[in-house]
């Protein structure tokens, strides 16, 4: 039927059980027996916004020094000992967390949980400049690949900087600057892991194929002699107000299309305001249906991909972004000028019914998914423990983005999502 | 200090085997394969289509991409606007999926609304209307992709590398998506005929892996089960030949990387190397601490990272060393990565085969777990044409290779002496390094593959 979805909202019930060790240590366990597999992932409470003036990229490069050793484990055979268990290991760096997992076969979790607890405990009798400057070439070349080496690669930090004050927490990117990678020293090494790298600023979750009492006994045993430490203090950043004045950046690369990219300070991570302004941006601009697909892409076909999305985060503030790449003839100016009328008809008459229904859909679409994994379930849980406090919610996402209605969207709108808060920047093409 | 305990050694693997599917077949003789998983809420349907790329005439090639990419911008019962709305509605996401050996349609929807978003999956493939602007658009936006391609360092380096190692002839030697010069020639009229030739019920099987809240054989068979083509043409998959050895640098002045492919035409799963061969490539390149990246990035730290890839078509394929290189190592890392890839003085051991068989092993139930890890792999089967129980017969393959094994059936098709080169990076930095590395006959080239002089 038109307009009508044909099924009701999923419900969820995943078994969620938390326990803390006496060190201050939070190990949430989930039980999954469909596969004989289990996700071992920390959360550890510390990523590029803790990062001090002159450290930028400090947290992500020392995320790579975690893979150099430990008290007794040589370098490299962290993720070498667990691949030849048939696991599936990484970590990532972003703003606000660094986290460590690996999902392998039942068996060997013991491996797993003991081959954290050693480095959350003994990483530091292992490293050695050495090891040091090779992962710092390691995290340049990333930052090469990544980022120097391709069109468009430094929107992300030019974006950083129009939206916050560069010494924000979030005014700069997870990757950082080459200058300060080569700035840091084994002290810094050793200051960030005493700060950050204690079991009390630490979660650990555990997912599949093990019972809550044997997940939490095994933590015990593997990380219950470790000793915590002061609790670090989180970067004071009061919540700001949403971006005044439109500021606006030109820069120019060799690429393919001019583009235009569009920025604004949003709420916080936590609140149905950042869901309501979530759900805003979805309409605006994820999909086949949204509105900037339609206007840009298929209507005025003014341009070759078009979209819109936020990147909730829990300090303060969080950050929202549109983007369109121009089909030739077409200046970033006129596309520009087209986003905001979009924006502004939006705000003007609010989302319809029929929009409010499908982002909803599309959102739940999106947290199954997410769910769906052991792995990626068990980042979802690390993630709601370390930045809401609360494990629970990933049971009720669903029925809080549905519970959201079409006025609180406009209101959310009106106040952090209006077209003269935003930030523009224009990316021309070279001319050689 | 306080007292460490010892490592934990790891129990045995539970026994895991791939999940069998259910069969059953439409009135009009559509193939269905279903997956019953517990807890997959979200269902994942894929439409597999015997439609080759081969299908394609020569001068219009990227017509399957176009075709495939228009589906769902519209259908006979629904405009575009109005059918996009419909389907996002249902929580469902559409995708199409091209390779060589055929296409599919792919649908994502929490299993509430599955049977409803069958429907409209059903007539985005079966009656699309394929409308002149929308296909001018996807042509346009084709060509628009093909551009960003070129301007991508990782992106040029794929697409050379391809073009080198299979035999120029054939279409594993150009883009899936087409090459601009035929994609321009992509007409409505094209696509149309394209989509009435090729789509239809024989040969085709539906996949659908998920928690299903009902049993899905109804749904499909009224979804999909009339649908008809009299016309249907079936093509005949082409093989793959290789191409001639060759050492391409691509120019990318000022560029602060190079992108490296040196390999050169594989073997498919089908072959009986083909477990040593997974073995050897893991050891050489596909774990952490492999040859290659244990040496170039942890002891070097020359690269993010290296890898051996082989990757198999229907027959035959393709195999690489892949990485990206600061400027200034370029040729020293390409003098390591040879010596390196030579085994004959270092033949694989025990330790690194006992190290690969347990990743596979281990890994596999977690790839397998989740609808869509299942049905993709089910797709890829079917068009490798490989059998059912593929992934426990390969595993069980694996766990026989020995070290003699996985050095003889890489030796047999790494011929260090005969690979095939591609650098894209600064050309002004790089040619004479690389000449002087050992690829003399280096033939220099701008991104959009124009021969230049330096």
């Amino acid at each position: 039927m038109w307009g009508m979805t044909s099924g009701a909202p999923t419900q969820l019930g995943y078994p969620i059980v938390q326990y803390t060790l006496a060190n201050g240590l939070r190990v949430i366990s989930s039980p999954d027996h469909l596969a004989p597999s289990v996700a071992v992932n920390i959360w550890y409470d510390v990523g590029s916004r803790d990062e001090e003036e002159g450290r930028t990229g400090f947290a992500h490069l020392f995320e790579h020094v975690m893979f150099q050793g430990s008290g007794h484990v040589a370098s490299g055979q962290h993720i070498a000992l667990l691949q030849a268990a048939g696991a599936v290991v990484n970590a990532t760096t972003w703003f606000d967390r660094t986290n460590y997992f690996e999902t392998l076969p039942t068996g060997g979790l013991d491996l797993a949980l003991w081959l954290e607890a050693d480095r959350m405990s003994t990483l530091l009798d292992a490293l050695t400049q050495e090891n040091l400057d090779n992962q710092r070439e390691v995290v340049k070349e990333e930052k090469r690949q990544r980022y120097d080496n391709v069109p468009y690669g430094d929107v992300m930090e030019l974006l950083n900087a129009l939206t916050f004050p560069a010494d924000h927490p979030y005014g700069h990117t997870t990757i950082g600057s080459m200058e300060d990678l080569d700035a840091a020293t084994l002290e810094d090494i050793h200051a960030f892991f005493r700060l950050h790298y204690v079991p009390n600023n630490a979660v650990l979750s555990i997912v599949g194929d093990v019972e809550p009492d044997d997940a939490f006994e095994r933590a015990e045993t593997y990380f219950g002699q470790l000793t915590p430490g002061a609790p670090p203090t989180k970067p004071e950043a009061g919540p700001l107000g949403p971006l005044s004045g439109t500021p606006r950046t030109e820069t120019s690369g060799k690429v393919p299309a001019p583009a235009l990219y569009l920025s604004w300070r949003l709420p916080a991570l936590g609140g149905r305001n950042f869901d309501a302004v979530d759900l805003a941006f979805s309409i605006l601009g994820h999909g086949q249906t949204s509105r900037l697909h339609k206007q840009l892409i298929r209507r005025t076909e003014h341009a070759e991909s078009a979209g819109a999305s936020t990147m909730g985060l829990i300090g303060g503030n969080s950050f929202g972004f549109s983007y369109a790449r121009a089909r030739d003839g077409i200046s970033p100016e006129q596309l520009e000028e087209e986003t905001v009328e979009l924006i502004d008809q939006l705000l003007t008459d609010g989302p319809t019914e029929d929009e409010l229904r499908r982002a909803k859909a599309q959102f739940e679409r999106h947290w199954l998914h997410e769910l769906a994994r052991v792995d990626s379930r068990a980042d979802a849980l690390g993630e709601y423990a370390t930045l809401h406090g609360d494990p629970y919610l990933i049971n009720s996402r669903i029925a809080d983005i549905t519970a959201i209605d079409k006025d609180e969207v406009q209101t959310a709108m009106r106040e952090w999502f209006r077209p003269e808060q935003r930030a523009a920047l224009i990316y021309r093409q070279e001319r050689s | 200090m306080r007292d460490f305990l010892p490592r934990p050694a790891i129990a045995p693997a539970a026994v895991w085997t791939f999940p069998t599917p259910r069969r059953a077949r439409l009135s009009n003789g559509i193939e269905m394969m279903i997956f019953e998983l517990p807890g997959q809420h979200v269902i994942s349907a894929h439409l597999v289509l015997d439609v080759p790329l081969n299908a394609e005439g020569r001068d219009i090639e990227g017509v399957a991409t176009i075709c495939a990419r228009t589906l769902d911008e519209g259908t006979l019962r629904h405009d575009g606007d109005e059918f996009a709305e419909l389907l996002e509605t249902e929580g469902a996401g559409f995708g199409v999926d091209l390779s060589l050996s055929g296409l599919q349609a792919v649908l994502d929807v929490p299993a509430s609304h599955l049977d409803r978003a069958l429907e409209l999956f059903a007539e985005a493939v079966t009656e699309p209307s394929l409308a002149d602007r929308d296909v001018n658009r996807h042509v346009q936006l084709r060509l628009a992709e093909i551009e960003q391609a070129q301007a991508n360092s990782s992106q040029i380096a794929s697409i050379a590398f391809r073009a080198a190692i299979f035999e120029e002839t054939r279409r594993a030697a150009r883009m899936n998506g087409g090459e601009p010069a035929t994609v321009r020639q992509v007409s409505p009229q094209a696509v149309g005929a394209f989509h009435h030739d090729h789509f239809g019920p024989a040969g085709t099987t539906l996949i659908l892996a998920g928690d299903f809240a009902e049993d899905p054989i109804a749904g499909a068979e009224r979804s999909l089960g009339s649908w008809r083509n009299n016309d249907q043409r079936r093509v005949v998959a082409e093989e793959p030949a290789a191409g001639i050895r060759r050492m391409v640098l691509i120019d990318r002045p000022g560029a602060v990387q190079a992108d490296v492919r040196l390999g050169g035409f594989g073997i498919d799963r089908l072959d009986p190397r083909w477990s040593a061969i997974s073995v050897a490539s893991y050891a050489m390149g596909g774990a952490f601490l492999s040859r290659l990246n244990a040496i170039l990035r942890e002891e070097k730290g020359y690269t993010y990272g290296v890898r051996m890839n082989f990757g198999p078509l229907r027959t035959g394929g393709s195999f690489a060393v892949q990485g990206s290189f600061r400027t200034e190592v370029v040729a020293d890392a390409l003098a390591i990565t040879r010596e390196l890839i030579t085994v004959d003085q270092a033949p694989f051991t025990s330790q690194e085969v006992d190290d690969a068989v347990a990743y596979f092993t281990g890994v596999s139930p977690l790839r397998y777990a989740t609808a869509d890890g299942v049905a993709d792999q089910a797709a890829t089967q079917i068009l490798a044409e490989l059998p059912e129980d593929y992934v426990d017969r390969s595993l069980a393959l694996l766990r026989s290779v020995t070290p003699d094994a996985a050095t003889e059936a890489y030796r047999s098709v790494v011929n260090p002496d005969e690979l095939t080169l591609v650098v894209v990076g600064d050309a002004e930095r790089l040619a004479d390094p690389l000449r002087a590395t050992g690829f003399p006959d280096l033939e220099v080239r701008t991104p959009d593959f124009e021969e230049t002089q330096l």
